[in-house]
C-alpha cells in the first residue's frame, strides 16, 4: 500500500469528506471525543461539523486541543488516519475559524494553491 | 546575478521579469515550476528566494550540512538543506526535530531532475495562526504573479497582508510591486542593499544615515526583515546584509 504521505493530500473539512471516499486528505479539527478504546476520535472542524477519525494501533498518549490528521477516507467517508500531529497552542490559540476561511480560499483557488 | 547572454536567441529576446521578492510557495508550485538554463519560473516570472511552510519529517545531520525532508501536503516532502556554520557553535545549526512545523526560506535548487532547497532560514513556527497566514499569502502572491503576466499596464498595488499580525509583504521593489512593506523597513531594506561592504551594514551606520529614525525602530525593521528572509547577520547580531544578490 503506497505510502500515503508521498502524494499529495487536500486539505479538507468535514463537509469534503462524502465527495473524497478512498482518497488521502489532510484534516485539522478539535478533538471533541476520544473513544475509551483510544481507536477512535471525533474532531470537529472550523465550522463546528464533526468527523470521525479511526486509528489503526489505540493512543498511546494523551490528546487533546487541535490535531492535524493524515489519512484516507473511507466509505463510511470517516477518516482512517495514518498520522497525526497536535498544533502547539503553548504560545497562541489556533483559530480554527480563520483555518476553514482559508480552506475556502483553497478550494475556490486550486490554481494558486494545487494539490499534486 | 548578472544578465547573462544566451547564445542562439537572438530573434526572441523574451523580456526578463524576476522576481526580486521572496515568494511563498507550495511545495506543488516550486516542483512544477519551469526550469531554463540556471532559472525557474512560475507563471512566467523568474523566482529564486522562496518560502515554504511545512512539518519537518526527517532530520539528517552531516558534517558540513543537515538535510531536512518537509511536507506541506501538497506533495511528497521536498528536500531541504541547510548548510552548517561549521565556525559557529551552538544557536544557528541546531537540528529541528522531526515532527516540527518550520518556515523556511531559501533558494530552489534542481540536480539531475530532483528539486531541493538550499535554506538560509529554518525556523520553527511558534503560532500556527502563521501556517494560515502563509496559506492566504501564496493564494494572494501568486495571483499577483499571474495578474502581471497577464497584465502590459501598471500593476495595482498589492494587497497588503500588514493587517494580519506581523506577516507583512514581500519587500524589495523592482519589477514587482508586491511591497508589503512600511515606509521604516523599506529604507532600512534599501540602505542595507546598497551597501558594498563585504561585512554589510550595521546598526550604528543605519542610524547615521537614517537620522529621523529611533535606534529602537530602526531595531524593529531589521528583526522584521531578518525574520522574513530580507537580510541576515553576518559577522555579528550588529551588522546586516541583504539576501538579494545583485
Amino acid at each position: 500500500m503506497a505510502d500515503v504521505h508521498e502524494v499529495p493530500r487536500p486539505r479538507i473539512a468535514t463537509g469534503h469528506l462524502a465527495q473524497r471516499i478512498g482518497q488521502p486528505v489532510c484534516f485539522v479539527g478539535r478533538v471533541e471525543k476520544i473513544h475509551p478504546t483510544g481507536k477512535l476520535l471525533v474532531l470537529s472542524d472550523g465550522e463546528g461539523k464533526h468527523a470521525t477519525v479511526e486509528l489503526s494501533e489505540p493512543l498511546d498518549e494523551e490528546i487533546s486541543g487541535v490535531l492535524e490528521v493524515v489519512g484516507r477516507v473511507t466509505n463510511q467517508a470517516t477518516i482512517m488516519c495514518m498520522s497525526y500531529v497536535q498544533f502547539r497552542e503553548d504560545k497562541s490559540p489556533f483559530d480554527l475559524e480563520l483555518y476553514n476561511e482559508a480552506l475556502k480560499i483553497i478550494h475556490e483557488f486550486p490554481e494558486y494553491f494545487p494539490f499534486g | 546575478g548578472g544578465f547573462a547572454s544566451l547564445a542562439g536567441t537572438q530573434a526572441e529576446k523574451k523580456q526578463r521579469i524576476r522576481s526580486q521578492n521572496i515568494v511563498p510557495c507550495t511545495v506543488s508550485q516550486l516542483l512544477a515550476a519551469e526550469q531554463v538554463d540556471e532559472t525557474f519560473r512560475i507563471h512566467d516570472v523568474e523566482i529564486s528566494q522562496v518560502t515554504v511552510m511545512g512539518i519537518i519529517r526527517h532530520a539528517e545531520k552531516a558534517p558540513t550540512n543537515i538535510l531536512y525532508k518537509v511536507d506541506d501536503m501538497t506533495a511528497a516532502p521536498m528536500d531541504v538543506r541547510q548548510w552548517v556554520d561549521t565556525d559557529e557553535a551552538g544557536g544557528e545549526n541546531v537540528v529541528v526535530p522531526p515532527g516540527t512545523y518550520v518556515k523556511v526560506a531559501g533558494h530552489l535548487r534542481s540536480f539531475q531532475n530532483k528539486k531541493s532547497l538550499v535554506a538560509f532560514k529554518i525556523m520553527p513556527l511558534e503560532n500556527m495562526n502563521e501556517f494560515t497566514t502563509h496559506i492566504l499569502e501564496i493564494v494572494n502572491a501568486h495571483m499577483i504573479l499571474r495578474k502581471n503576466l497577464m497584465s502590459a499596464s501598471r500593476m495595482p498595488q498589492s494587497f497588503s497582508s500588514g493587517g494580519i499580525g506581523e506577516m507583512g509583504g514581500y519587500g524589495g521593489g523592482g519589477s514587482l510591486p508586491v511591497n508589503g512593506l512600511t515606509a521604516h523597513q523599506s529604507q532600512v531594506l534599501n540602505l542595507i542593499k546598497n551597501c558594498p561592504v563585504p561585512e554589510g551594514m550595521s546598526l550604528q551606520e543605519l542610524k547615521l544615515q537614517l537620522q529621523n529614525m529611533s535606534m529602537s525602530t530602526i531595531k524593529q525593521a531589521v528583526e522584521f526583515l531578518s525574520s522574513e528572509g530580507h537580510i541576515y547577520s553576518t559577522v555579528d547580531d550588529d551588522h546586516y546584509k541583504s539576501t538579494d544578490a545583485e
